[in-house]
């Protein structure tokens, strides 16, 4: 029951997490008109997934352990690089709102508007596919006990809670530090996201070196504990990391991160250039 | 949803054409005689991870793994060096069933479970796939299963120089310790990684001989390096006049081995390779084997030719049988001939075998060379011809 609640908190907090912070932004800069965008991606994931998890369990096809692996990686390294340009255009888009600039800041959402529909889908398809195929299993074991469907949507649900105090959290912070935090948050969240596409890749044989182990705390850090589950969950921490995923997660925070922070320093002392209106025709 | 008012197959057919090419494994109950016969369970605990037949025929097998035990758990089936994944499932909950299905060839398996998903798991078993006469893989076009066999094989080489480094990495640890029993017990099994994949690490022109060139083989003024220095020195000649490696030099001598098959590790990470290298892979592999193993000349102070003979015949056996869809279209005379040439040598190697079959890698164990009789080497011998004729005949038949 707790093993089970344990994995439906892990996989929705690895989901929820990116949702939140978009949903958080888009009230904090005032533009609810455009949550449904959001909801629009996050339904179509879920939708997708289930249907996806009901046809590999029950149809007459599924899908080899390479292609499971390799969609996952691939989802990840993708969601990684629609989540980086996210971090950044907000932090753009925060500077423009600075100036009260609303032309300018519409414009950019006018263009973002669709790019934050895919990132909500794909931080939610991402984890879909494994989720629901868990969930389709825990469905057919119904007939033995419930106790297992039950766990993993209670774990669920207190996924979705500990997002709703997360997204409370942040609507109470002030606008620029809200950039500064999220942004940052974003960006470990990625970095985890990257070296966990790296592994699936790496497990579905695509990418070498799966068993050459950089670090190796499993003992430490149980992934079936509550903790480690938490860690796993929010940032993507493994306890038995391999040197290609170490790696990678170093080459992506370290410049994101100093580019990241230097952008924030930069943008807090100045303010923001006051852009004289274009008259019409003159171009 | 669209797909779901789409007719089961087709959904999934336009899905798993959508998603990638070979993605797509057949369900238990798809196939027409596999329901029956590829059914296993396995029940998964703290302690053990027991399941249902420890052999099956080739063709889709499905897993039921049930987990008992009250912590996550995973199963794996891992591929005949128990490390590659074949397949894998994870996430699965206490009271909860999963399917794994496999569409597994006939090869050598292990089954292991995870509860936790700590460690190297529990309950790790032999599981074997015999041959059911049918093939596993559907015939696509010519192209796509050109393509496949390159793609096989390459994954094949980087597995197998992954291994070769991280044996290479035990053996010099051990050489370096001074610890020469054990180093003298991984020499043989770790070169085994390097003579499968030979060909392909011969490509490198310079690496080659700095990791595996003999005392004879030196050019004047050439400084020795690689395996067969550091094999002198662990089977040091009884005659008298040879002076033991000092501490330096071991380290040295060991430090360039590991050096030398890094490099030889990254490089063969980009590597790209084409059909006529596959093909003349297999003969090259078979000269090997002809020139210095069934004379006893490459391992001449160990007397481990026959682990290298092991090796070469292997890594020629998987790229024979990488090109087996291909050759059977073009030539199925050729692939029966072929088939039947390395049974008959495979067993008169195995007459030599000293280790269980099923034992690890680091555990095989062979004669001496030493200690074969002279008709035993021209036993060897004539089945080595005797396959190197129809070797010959791929590339023809092929590419021609």
């Amino acid at each position: 029951m707790f093993a089970n609640y344990l994995i439906g908190l892990r996989e929705g907090l690895e989901a929820a997490l990116v949702v939140v912070i978009l949903v958080a932004y888009l009230v904090k800069i005032q533009r609810r008109d455009l949550l449904p965008g959001i909801w629009l991606g996050v339904s179509l994931a879920a939708a997708l997934s289930l249907g996806f998890g009901a046809l590999l369990t029950y149809g007459t096809y599924g899908l080899t352990f390479e292609a499971q692996e390799a969609i996952g990686g691939v989802l990840s390294v993708l969601a990684v690089g629609l989540v980086t340009w996210m971090v950044f255009w907000m932090a753009r888009t925060a500077k423009n709102l600075r100036g009260e600039l609303h032309g300018q800041v519409d414009r950019h959402l006018a263009a973002g508007g669709k790019g934050l529909v895919v990132v909500a889908f794909l931080a939610v398809g991402r984890e879909g596919l494994e989720t629901a195929l868990f969930l389709w299993s825990a469905v057919q074991a119904t007939g033995q006990t419930t106790q297992p469907i039950l766990g993993a949507s209670l774990g669920l649900a207190s996924a979705v809670m500990l997002g709703w105090l997360f997204y409370r959290g942040m609507l109470s912070i002030n606008l620029s530090k809200f950039f500064t935090w999220t942004g940052g948050m974003l960006i470990v969240v990625a970095a985890g996201v990257l070296s966990y596409g790296i592994h699936d890749l790496q497990e579905a044989g695509i990418l070498p070196g799966l068993h050459s182990l950089l670090f190796d705390v499993s003992a430490a850090i149980p992934p079936s504990s509550w903790y480690g589950t938490l860690l796993k969950g929010t940032v993507n921490f493994s306890p038995a990391t391999t040197w290609f995923e170490g790696i990678a997660w170093l080459l992506y925070i370290l410049p994101t991160m100093t580019l990241f922070i230097r952008r924030s320093m930069r943008r807090t002392p100045t303010p923001a250039p006051v852009q004289h209106p274009v008259p019409q025709g003159a171009h | 949803m669209i797909t779901a008012r789409l007719p089961k197959p087709a959904a999934v057919a336009a899905a798993c054409g959508i998603l990638f090419v070979t993605a797509c494994t057949p369900n238990a109950s798809a196939g027409t005689a596999a329901g029956g016969t590829g059914e296993l369970s396995v029940t998964s605990t703290a302690e053990d991870c027991s399941v249902s037949a420890a052999t099956a025929e080739s063709g889709p097998l499905t897993f039921t793994i049930t987990n008992s035990g009250d912590q996550v758990t995973e199963f794996y089936l891992l591929a005949e060096d128990g490390l590659r994944i074949v397949s894998e499932v994870e996430n699965i909950g206490p009271g909860i069933s999963r399917d794994l299905v496999v569409n597994a060839t006939p090869g050598s398996y292990y089954t292991v479970c995870k509860p936790g998903m700590v460690g190297d798991g529990v309950g790790r078993a032999a599981f074997t796939v015999t041959d059911s006469g049918t093939a596993v893989e559907p015939t696509g076009d010519e192209q796509a299963q050109i393509d496949a066999a390159l793609t096989n094989y390459k994954a094949y080489v980087k597995d197998q120089v992954d291994q070769l480094l991280t044996g290479t990495e035990d053996f010099a640890a051990a050489y370096v310790a001074g610890n020469d029993d054990e180093a003298r017990r991984l020499y043989p099994t770790t070169r085994m990684h390097f003579e499968r994949v030979e060909p392909v690490a011969e490509s490198f022109g310079d690496l080659d001989p700095k990791l595996d060139n003999r005392e004879a083989d030196l050019a004047e003024g050439e400084e020795w390096t690689g395996w067969h220095r550091i094999e002198k020195d662990l089977w040091p000649p009884a005659e008298a006049g040879y002076v033991p490696l000092t501490q330096a030099e071991r380290e040295a001598v060991a430090a360039q081995l590991v050096e030398d098959t890094t490099t030889l590790h990254s490089s063969i990470q980009g590597i790209e390779l084409s059909l006529d290298q596959l093909a003349n892979g297999a003969i090259g592999l078979m000269d090997e084997v002809a020139n210095g193993k069934v004379t006893g000349e490459e391992e001449i102070w160990s007397g481990t030719d026959l682990w290298d003979f092991q090796g070469n015949v292997e890594g020629a056996r998987v790229l024979a049988d990488g090109l087996r869809d291909l050759l059977e279209a073009r030539d199925p005379e050729l692939a029966a001939t072929l088939d039947a040439d390395f049974t008959s040598l495979s067993t008169e190697l195995d007459k030599h075998r000293t280790s269980a079959p099923d034992a690890a890698q680091r555990d095989i164990a062979y004669v001496s060379y030493g200690d074969l009789a002279s008709e035993d080497v021209k036993a060897l011998s004539d089945r080595v011809n005797a396959l190197s004729e129809p070797l010959s005949r791929i590339t023809a038949a092929l590419l021609g």
